[in-house]
């Protein structure tokens, strides 16, 4: 399924280590706190756990939203938006 | 003779080729990298501090015994906590860092049955149910029968395996094709 990490974070050092944490488990960086891409259902949960150890409960803000492809087709993007097919895993190689 | 943990009979019933690839071939899984695994090893250490002298009158449970690591013939292993019931009958429980999926996975049944043997083989006393407790489920705890015939599976799956690692025979690979989708050495396996 296709995950979307959003959050909001006051102190630095752990904002820095959940943004590494969301790379590391395969996400794409589409806004400066926005992570976007396809984890199966135990990564997703093994995600979770580590940011909600790494985030303040009482300030701070998290969301890990779902969506299957069709949703995310039907999304509006506007601007220099990210390449919907990268994210959805369609591409398999940059480089050629 | 070889003796096996409760895991590696696990994973042999999960697909015959793993025991081949982790230790015949001794190609590692790094499971220790994986984060919930980690939580799961330091939620059992704080469990075992904590849990020191309490007894759980629910399930009539008169005596325990912590962290037991008992040994038999081909197989060993560690128990969180061996209970003696009212009824004279003891039993294995094992905590799960896991949430409660309104059922009992195979993988934790296979590894009560392997307790089982190991408290009848050194207590000498009848075990015919386990208990799990899912410590992220507000640690509900549930109740696993462990009939005879689960047990004699378990002896059979260990002579399977004594022959992949004792004959380094590459065994055919499991016919559920899902447990293929998620499998740790799929780039490896011959299909």
């Amino acid at each position: 399924m296709i995950i979307w990490v959003l959050y909001d974070i006051e102190e630095d050092r752990a904002r820095t280590k959940v943004a590494k944490i969301c790379k590391q488990a395969g996400l794409y960086r589409v806004q400066y706190s926005c992570f976007l891409g396809t984890l199966n259902a135990n990564e997703r949960d093994s995600l979770q756990l580590e940011i909600e150890e790494l985030i303040n409960e009482e300030k701070d803000k998290v969301y890990i939203f779902n969506m299957n492809k069709d949703q995310l087709k039907s999304c509006a993007m506007l601007g220099q938006a990210f390449d919907e097919k990268l994210v959805s895993d369609e591409v398999k190689a940059l480089l050629f | 003779m070889h003796s096996f943990y409760p895991s590696q009979i696990i994973e042999y019933l999960y697909c015959p080729r793993y025991t081949y690839f982790e230790y015949v071939l001794r190609i590692p899984q790094f499971e220790e990298k994986f984060y919930k695994v980690q939580r799961g090893r330091q939620m059992h250490n704080e469990k075992l501090e904590r849990n020191k002298n309490y007894l759980r009158k629910k399930i009539g449970v008169k005596e325990k015994w912590l962290d037991q690591y008992l040994g038999m013939p081909g197989l060993r292993g560690k128990i969180d906590e061996v209970l003696e019931l009212e009824d004279g009958t003891f039993a294995p429980l094992d905590y799960k860092f896991a949430e409660w999926k309104d059922r009992v996975y195979e993988t934790y049944q296979q590894q009560l049955y392997c307790y089982a043997l190991l408290i009848e083989e050194n207590f000498g006393e009848k075990v015919n149910r386990g208990f799990l407790v899912y410590t992220r489920s507000s640690n509900k705890i549930v109740e696993v029968p462990i009939p005879e015939e689960s047990k004699a599976e378990i002896r059979k799956s260990m002579d399977a395996m004594l022959k992949i690692i004792g004959q380094n025979y590459y065994p055919k690979a499991t016919k559920f094709k899902r447990r293929c989708l998620n499998c740790t050495y799929r780039n490896i396996c011959i299909q």
